[in-house]
C-alpha cells in the first residue's frame, strides 16, 4: 500500500522467479545494505515518524507513521512474502493479531467462516467469544475429512482457515483439498502454517490464499520476541489485511521485527536440526513400556503420515505423547522432568513440555476440548536444540519416576 | 545544525542528520558490525583514515557516531569517542597519550575506580601517578616532574564533593605545557563546560546523569581540541608518524581533533571498548531531557539539604551548596545552577544508625550507581570500602556513620517521608 520494495532479491519474488535456494533467502531477502552507511543489517528504526521532504513530496520515500509502516519491519515483510511464495505481507505485534486481522480483513456481520476444528485455543476463543459478538459465524470442522468440510460450506462462507499441523493434537489437514473447495466457495483460504514454516510447507503453492504465523515460534526461535505475520498470494488481500492492520492499530515493532530478521537467518539449521531431534524422541517414546500412545506426523504410525508427507518436506518439531496413566502419570512426568522447561510457548531453541488441557487450550471447553482429541493426558512437547541423547536421558529419568 | 547553539536544541539535535532515505524523526538503530563497501578504492581510504566512513562497529558505528558528536557539541569540544564504560573512557585517554615512564599528578578526591587505575594498574605499565588535595593548588604544581605528561581531576570530588578549581589549575597545566583532563560526569557540560575552564580533555561516564536512568553502561572521551600537541616532543604518539596508518602524522592531518582521533585509531582498533549501539540509542534519549532532569536533580537536592539540615538525627550534611562546605565559593563560580546532585551526611549513632538507616528506606534503592532518575543510596563503610581500617576510612574522607545519597527525580515528599522509616529503625542507636 505505502510501504515499497527494497529491490534486490525481493525483485525476483515479485516476477516469481524464484531462483535461489530456501537457505540463501532466509538470510538475504528483504534485506539490502544501508544506502546511507552500507551497514549490512538493516538499522533498528526506532521512531514514530518520517519527516517529509516537502507537503507535495508527502509519502515520496514510502513513510509517514510507524503505524503505517515501518523500514525494519519492511525488511521482514519482504523477506516473509520471499520465503513463502506470496506477493506482499504485514508484520504483527502477535500471532493472535495476525490471525485476528485475517478473520476482519475477510469477514463482516453475518459471515460464516469455517475453522479446522482443532487449532490453538487462542484462536478458538477468539472466534467464540470475541468475533461471535460482532454476528460472525463460525463452524468448527474436521480439516482432515473434506467431505465434512464441503458439507460445512454455506451461501454465507467467506473465510476458510485451517491450522496445520493442528495444536496439539497434530491432526493435518488438505491444504490443496480445502483451498479448492474455497475457491468454488469464492472464499478465502487461510491456512496458520506456524508449526512447519515456509522452509517444511508451503501453503501458497498448494493454491491458500494466505499464510498465518506466528513469528514467536520457529521464526524467531529464540524465545525473544512475540510477533506475527500474514503473508498474501494476492495483492488485493493484502491490501486488505494492511488496511485493517492501519485501522486497528495492530503493528510489530522494529525492535522486534530486527530480532526476528536475525532468527529468520538459521530457520532452516534450527528447522532440521530440532526435527531430527523430535523424530529421535518419537522413536524412543513410541519403544517405552509406560507410554500408551505417540503422535508424531514423521512415525509411520501417524495417521495421516501419507497426506504429512506429501504436503510438507519435513515433519516439524512437535509431538504429543500419553503417559500410561493418563492425566495424573502425565502430571508426574512434566512435575519431575529436567532439560525441558515446563512452559507455553514452542518453537525455540529450548524444549518445553506443555500441558494443553491446563495451559494452552484451556479456553477450550472440556466437551470441545475431548470431541477434537485433546484428551486429559495429552502431554505436548516442543523438541528444541538440545544434544538428543541429554532430551531421552530427561525423558527416560523423568518416566522412571511415574 | 551548525547555526544552532543553546544547550536544550544541541541536546536535542546536535549530531544527527535526518536520514535520506526514509526521513526516519528518530536516530536509526545501526545494530550491524560491518558495513558493505561500493569499492575497493573506497574501503582502502577509509581503512587508511583518508576519509570518514564506516568499516566495521568496533571503531565506528553510525549510532554511536550520533552520540559522539552530540556530547562533543553540548561540551564545546572538536570531537568526542564514546566507550564501552567510563572506565574504558578514562583507562584510553591516557593512554592515548602517556608511555611507559610517564607521569600525572591527579586529585586525591577521585572516584574508588579512577583511583585505582592511577594506584595498581597504570603502574604495571610504567605509568606513575602522585595524588594530591584537590585544595592545595600549589601542591599540584609541586608535583609536576620532568615526565609529567597529565594533570587529571573530578570537577566534583568523590566522595568527599571537593570542587576542582579549573581556572587555576588550568593555568598550571599552561604554564607547564601538560593537558588537562577532567572527569565530568558528576556535573555533566549542563551544570559546568570545563573546557571553558582551562580543561584539555573531559571524561564522563555516560552511565551517570548523562543517560540518566540506570539503563545503560558507557562512556565518552571529548577532545576540547584547544592543546597544541605539536608545541613539544612530549607528546609522540600525536605528533609522530603512525606506523600502522604508513606513517600518518595525526596531529598535521586532524588538527583539534588529533587527540580523538589516536583514540579511534588505537584504543578503538586495537583495544576495542567500544559502546554498542544500542546502548548509544538509549543514552542519547536520556540525554534528550538532560537539562529537565539536572534541574530537577537539583531542585529535590535543595529542598532534601534543607530536610536533612535540620533533622535531629542527622550529625552533619556535606553538599558544595551548603556555605559550610570547604569548597563552597568554587561551587558559586563554577557550579552557579547548583553542585550536582550527590548528598553525603551523617546518622547520629555511628556505623549501625548509617546501617540501620540504609536498611530501612524503601523508596530509595540500595545500591552502588549514581546518577539514576531513582534515589539511590550507600552505606560506604559497610559496602564499598568495608575493607578498609578505621583510620584509612578518615583519609578516604569517609566516616563510619556516612551514607551516600545520590538524589533522584521522585517527588521529594516521598523521598523524606521513606528516611523518616529510616531515621526511626536508626533511633536506637542514638546515644550508644
Amino acid at each position: 500500500m505505502i510501504c515499497p520494495p527494497k529491490g534486490g532479491i525481493i525483485a525476483a519474488h515479485n516476477t516469481r522467479k524464484i531462483t535461489m535456494g530456501f537457505s540463501t533467502r532466509q538470510i538475504h531477502a528483504g534485506v539490502t545494505p544501508d544506502p546511507l552507511t552500507g551497514s549490512i543489517l538493516t538499522p533498528i528504526y526506532q521512531t514514530t515518524t518520517y519527516v517529509q521532504p516537502s507537503v507535495d513530496g508527502y509519502l515520496s520515500k514510502g513513510y509517514s507513521y510507524s503505524r503505517s509502516g515501518n523500514p525494519t519491519v519492511r525488511a521482514l515483510e519482504l523477506k516473509l512474502t520471499d520465503l513463502e511464495g506470496g506477493v506482499d505481507a504485514s508484520c504483527f505485534g502477535t500471532g493472535m493479531a495476525a490471525v485476528q486481522a485475517v478473520m476482519l480483513a475477510f469477514l463482516n456481520a453475518g459471515d460464516h467462516a469455517i475453522i479446522s476444528d482443532v487449532a490453538y485455543g487462542g484462536t478458538y476463543r477468539l472466534c467464540k467469544q470475541v468475533l461471535s459478538r460482532f454476528g460472525v459465524e463460525f463452524s468448527f470442522v474436521d480439516g482432515s475429512d473434506l467431505k465434512a468440510v464441503a458439507a460445512a460450506v454455506r451461501d454465507n462462507t467467506r473465510l476458510f482457515l485451517t491450522e496445520t499441523p493442528a495444536n496439539p493434537t497434530m491432526k493435518c489437514s488438505d491444504i490443496a483439498g480445502i483451498s479448492k473447495i474455497a475457491r468454488a466457495a469464492g472464499a478465502v483460504h487461510a491456512v496458520d502454517n506456524t508449526f512447519l514454516t515456509p522452509y517444511y510447507q508451503r501453503p501458497l503453492e498448494l493454491d491458500a490464499d494466505v499464510s498465518i504465523h506466528s513469528t514467536t515460534k520457529y521464526m524467531d526461535g529464540h524465545n525473544a520476541t512475540v510477533g506475527g505475520a500474514v503473508i498474501s498470494a494476492r495483492q488485493e488481500h493484502a491490501d486488505a489485511v494492511r488496511f485493517i492492520q492501519n485501522s486497528t492499530g495492530s503493528i510489530m515493532s522494529p525492535q522486534v521485527a530486527w530480532l526476528t530478521l536475525q532468527g529468520c537467518k538459521t530457520m532452516s539449521l534450527r528447522m532440521d536440526a530440532q526435527s531430527a531431534n523430535a523424530m529421535a524422541i518419537a522413536e524412543y517414546l513410541e519403544a517405552h513400556a509406560k507410554v500408551k500412545q505417540v503422535c508424531y506426523p514423521g512415525l509411520k504410525s501417524f495417521a495421516q503420515y501419507e497426506l504429512a508427507s506429501r504436503q510438507a518436506s519435513g515433519y516439524g518439531a512437535m509431538l504429543w505423547f500419553e503417559v500410561k496413566g493418563g492425566l495424573v502419570a502425565g502430571k508426574k512426568l512434566m512435575d519431575n522432568i529436567k532439560v525441558f522447561s515446563l512452559a507455553e510457548n514452542l518453537g525455540s531453541v529450548e524444549s518445553l513440555i506443555t500441558h494443553p488441557v491446563t495451559m494452552t487450550h484451556a479456553a477450550v471447553e472440556k466437551a470441545e476440548r475431548e470431541r477434537v482429541g485433546i484428551i486429559d493426558g495429552l502431554v505436548r512437547v516442543s523438541v528444541g536444540l538440545e544434544d538428543v541423547e541429554d532430551l531421552i536421558e530427561a525423558l527416560d529419568k523423568a518416566l522412571a519416576q511415574v | 545544525m551548525g547555526h544552532f547553539h543553546h544547550f536544550d536544541t544541541l541536546a536535542l539535535h546536535a549530531g544527527q542528520t535526518v536520514d535520506d532515505e526514509f526521513g526516519a524523526r528518530a536516530t536509526p538503530i545501526y545494530q550491524t558490525t560491518s558495513y558493505v563497501f561500493p569499492d575497493t578504492d573506497t574501503a582502502s581510504s577509509i581503512f587508511n583514515l583518508e576519509r570518514g566512513g564506516h568499516a566495521y562497529s568496533r571503531i565506528t558505528n553510525p549510532t554511536v557516531a550520533v552520540l559522539e558528536q552530540r556530547i562533543a557539541a553540548l561540551e564545546g569540544g572538536s570531537a568526542a569517542v564514546c566507550t564501552s564504560s567510563g572506565m574504558a573512557a578514562t583507562f584510553c585517554a591516557i593512554t592515548a597519550i602517556l608511555s611507559q615512564g610517564d607521569h600525572i599528578v591527579a586529585s586525591s578526591q577521585m572516584y574508588g575506580g579512577n583511583i585505582s587505575l592511577m594506584k595498581n594498574t597504570l603502574p604495571r605499565f610504567g605509568i606513575t601517578t602522585t595524588f594530591v588535595d584537590p585544595a592545595d593548588i600549589e601542591g599540584f604544581r609541586a608535583a609536576i616532574q620532568d615526565n609529567t605528561r597529565l594533570i587529571y581531576g573530578e570537577l566534583i570530588g568523590n566522595p568527599g564533593l571537593d570542587i576542582l578549581d579549573l581556572d587555576a589549575i588550568g593555568a598550571i597545566s599552561k604554564e607547564h605545557h601538560i593537558p588537562f583532563m577532567v572527569d565530568a560526569t558528576f556535573n555533566t557540560p549542563y551544570l559546568c563546560r570545563c573546557l571553558d575552564h582551562g580543561a584539555n580533555i573531559t571524561i564522563h561516564s555516560v552511565t551517570k546523569w548523562m543517560g540518566g536512568h540506570g539503563v545503560a553502561i558507557g562512556g565518552v572521551i571529548v577532545d576540547g581540541g584547544n592543546f597544541d600537541w605539536g608545541a613539544t616532543d612530549r607528546y609522540p604518539t600525536i605528533t609522530e608518524p603512525y606506523a600502522p596508518f604508513s606513517g600518518l602524522n595525526l596531529w598535521d592531518e586532524f588538527g583539534p581533533s588529533a587527540f580523538a582521533m589516536r583514540i579511534r585509531a588505537e584504543a578503538m582498533r586495537d583495544i576495542g571498548p567500544s559502546m554498542s549501539p544500542m546502548n548509544a540509542f538509549l543514552l542519547l534519549q536520556g540525554l534528550e531531557t538532560l537539562s529537565l532532569r539536572m534541574n530537577k536533580h537539583l531542585s529535590n537536592t535543595k529542598m532534601l539539604l534543607e530536610f536533612l539540615s535540620n533533622h535531629e538525627q542527622v550529625s552533619w550534611v556535606s553538599h558544595p551548596d551548603l556555605p559550610s562546605h570547604r569548597s563552597h565559593k568554587l561551587a558559586q563560580k563554577y557550579l552557579p545552577k547548583g553542585a550536582g546532585s550527590i548528598i553525603s551526611f551523617g546518622v547520629k549513632g555511628g556505623r549501625d544508625a548509617g546501617k540501620a538507616f540504609i536498611e530501612n528506606v524503601g523508596l530509595a534503592s540500595h545500591l552502588a550507581n549514581v546518577g539514576d532518575a531513582k534515589t539511590l543510596v550507600i552505606h560506604p563503610a559497610t559496602t564499598t570500602h568495608s575493607r578498609i581500617d578505621a583510620e584509612a576510612l578518615i583519609a578516604a574522607g569517609i566516616t563510619e556513620d556516612m551514607v551516600r545519597l545520590s538524589v533522584g527525580l521522585e517527588d521529594v515528599r516521598d523521598i523524606e517521608a521513606d528516611f523518616e522509616n529510616g531515621f526511626r529503625a536508626a533511633k536506637k542507636f542514638v546515644g550508644d
